[in-house]
């Protein structure tokens, strides 16, 4: 039997407009991501992939259409109630890392889980297991400043997975990496799908990283054009 | 100068900031023990740039400073220009002459220990009335300087502590002293270093008001610093001797029957004030020499008339000028801050956080910036001007200004309000950030 899913995209349809321009960003989309799944997003930049992420991470709101995640119809949730149930839910890594420099590796991870009912002996367990997991038990005091950007990004996916979210989000997460760290990087993310059974959606640019995935999606145009197994798709694109 | 407690139950300024310094406190008391991590937060942020944070402090705490000293002679002039609503003060100075010179036989109907007392002695007790005469003279008649002039309050030693503004708390053994020590004066501690003299030397006067009334005078302690730090007290026994000396040596003195500059008297309040001035001012005893009855506070209203403008100018354009300029600091700073964290701020957002927490997290790092320095220029403001014996504002007979305990709040108020208003619209515009905008550069 297979896993239920996870992220419904029905008929979502978002623009913008600049002035009297209107500009459609994605157009009758429609997605299911199963629970568990590890799921590439790849498209030329403008496709709308990061437009969709924000979207299934409920960081945006559709102009039409409806987006689940499992039982919640997160396009209709106000912003209240949008930022409660991220907290819980949604994972987010980002290209960058955007971690708060001012914060220790161990602040930073802890800080989704201030917004939670849990007390400091709770917190404590989960930033360390957390850190643990990422390999970076040893720089819990360091500032982001202090680490490599390898370190950094394994800092952000410790505070991505520190709140046991649903649906763990990556937007290029290996862009600013070199090839080494990008790699060590992805392998991580296998590793929190495999032991943790995570839902990750991952958007990239690099081929590479999209081999990691279970399926590979491709955004053209606000539209979902092809869709490929990732060992084809990685073997397609390095030749 | 009045205590904080009185201030607090008697003066709406001090009331106002009493209430607006202690709403953001309690607030940021009540987050910092809510949320201690993200109070910490803010903290850590303020030390993002030490550089931009110190000079904000700096300017909030330099603009705080120029606002206390503004208000303190400002509110001061109106605390004696306030009529109060019990126990206040009439004069009674002659009418139809500034300066009043009225002769000494005015003071017996008016002295409750006098037979001639005309007034109701169930209204005007024995410690509500206080007779001055103002003695000018200068120590070195060869050679007068400002710094070798000397001024007196004339005066019965025994009417100083009940009568006499901020002299509530003066030693009584000093009383005791003048009160045996017929000779004996106070000076105030700048008089004294003016003139280069300490408690327990002696000082000869020549009279720049009373000629040919030159004393010699022992000074036996010195008056409370503050707004006496200039002037002295000196018995008027001693004073009336040297006149009476002079009528029997030379004839009377020309200002022998103009000695009485002012008679005060207190009462309980507003009805009997109107009530013992008619009785005075209709007096036929006063006929010779008719006088007229004010308020302490009205009288002082009446001598600060030329500096209305300028007061009024200072409370109510330089004042606001400065909150004006210390919101636009914070304002400036805050908006740069956020303008740096925008990034941040949507990380935030996408972790979980909720509008108003991004909000309460800018506006508690501006009111910390502005509470924090607003306190402490207040702060160093009243310990450091009331330890070299106030402000120095020669207006009138005011030459020193104490800052009022109530400054303390002025400061943590003001730091606080400019401190809200400068960081309302950056801190609104932190709230509103728009995480997919901000993340929208790779698509």
């Amino acid at each position: 039997m297979s896993a239920p899913a996870i992220v419904r995209v029905r008929d979502v349809h978002k623009y913008f407009t600049r002035g009297s321009e209107r500009i459609d960003v994605l157009q009758d989309l429609n997605l299911e991501v199963m629970e568990g799944e590890f799921l590439g997003l790849m498209g030329p930049s403008g496709s709308g992939k990061t437009t969709l992420l924000n979207l299934i991470a409920g960081l945006d709101q559709p102009s039409e259409g409806e987006v689940w995640i499992g039982d919640r119809l997160v396009s209709r949730m106000s912003e209240g109630e949008l930022a409660q149930w991220r907290t819980r839910n949604i994972g987010f890594i980002f290209q960058f890392y955007h971690l708060l420099p001012v914060l220790t590796a161990y602040e930073n991870v802890e800080l989704p889980l201030l917004l939670l009912p849990l007390t400091a002996a709770e917190r404590k367990r989960q930033v360390l297991t957390a850190l643990d997991l990422v390999g970076l038990s040893a720089r819990l005091s360091h500032r982001p400043g202090q680490l490599s950007g390898g370190q950094q990004q394994r800092v952000g996916i410790a505070r991505a997975v520190v709140t046991d979210p649903t649906l763990i989000v990556a937007d290029e997460p290996t862009g600013d990496l070199d090839a080494r760290s990008a790699e060590e990087i992805l392998a991580l993310l296998d590793e929190l799908q495999r032991s943790l059974k995570k839902t990750i959606l991952l958007v990239t640019h690099d081929p590479r990283a999209a081999g990691h995935a279970h399926r590979v999606l491709h955004l053209e145009k606000g539209q979902l054009v092809e869709t490929a197994r990732a060992a084809d798709e990685t073997r397609i694109k390095l030749g | 100068m009045p205590s904080l407690l009185e201030d607090l139950q008697n003066n709406p300024l001090a009331q106002a900031t009493l209430v607006l310094s202690a709403l953001p406190l309690l607030a940021l008391l009540a987050w910092a023990i809510w949320q201690p991590k993200l109070f910490l937060l803010a903290l850590k942020n303020l030390r993002r740039n030490s550089l931009r944070t110190a000079l904000t402090c700096l300017a909030t705490l330099v603009l705080v400073l120029m606002a206390t000293l503004i208000l303190t002679v400002v509110v001061t002039l109106d605390r004696f220009t306030t009529e109060k609503a019990r126990d206040f003060k009439l004069v009674v100075t002659e009418r139809w002459q500034l300066p009043s010179q009225m002769p000494l036989t005015h003071a017996h109907y008016l002295d409750p220990s006098s037979p001639s007392f005309m007034l109701d002695r169930s209204e005007i007790g024995p410690n509500d009335f206080m007779t001055w005469s103002f003695y000018g003279g200068t120590l070195d008649p060869g050679k007068m300087t400002r710094e070798n002039i000397v001024f007196f309050f004339v005066m019965n030693p025994k009417h100083i502590i009940p009568m006499m503004d901020d002299m509530q708390d003066l030693d009584p053994a000093l009383i005791a002293k003048l009160e045996k020590n017929r000779q004996g004066c106070l000076l105030g501690r700048e008089r004294l270093e003016a003139i280069n003299k300490r408690v327990g030397e002696r000082i000869k006067v020549t009279s720049m008001n009373y000629k040919g009334i030159d004393l010699e005078l022992e000074i036996v302690g010195e008056l409370p610093r503050g707004r006496y730090n200039t002037t002295g007290i000196m018995n008027e026994s001693y004073f009336n001797q040297e006149l009476e000396r002079y009528a029997r040596t030379k004839g009377k003195h020309p200002l022998d029957s103009k000695r009485l500059n002012l008679v005060w008297l207190r009462v309980r309040d507003r009805a009997t004030f109107e009530k013992v001035a008619q009785q005075i001012e209709t007096a036929s005893v006063f006929a010779d020499r008719p006088v007229k009855c004010e308020t302490a506070s009205s009288g002082i209203a009446t001598w600060l008339e030329p500096f209305q403008s300028l007061l009024w100018g200072m409370k109510w354009v330089l004042v606001p000028a400065i909150l004006a300029s210390m919101a636009l600091v914070v304002a400036n700073a805050i908006a740069i801050s956020v303008r740096e964290r925008r990034a941040e701020m949507a990380v935030m957002k996408v972790l979980g956080y909720r509008p108003r927490q991004i909000l309460c997290l800018v506006l508690g790092e501006s009111l910390l910036v502005g509470g924090g320095s607003g306190f402490l220029a207040a702060f160093l403001a009243w310990f450091t001007i009331n330890a070299v014996g106030g402000l120095p504002f020669p207006m009138l007979w005011f030459q020193y200004f104490m800052i009022p305990t109530q400054a303390l709040f002025w400061g943590l108020a003001m730091g606080f309000v400019t401190a809200f208003l400068g960081s309302a619209l950056p801190a609104w515009t932190a709230r509103s950030v728009k995480v997919s905008e901000v993340f929208a550069k790779v698509a």
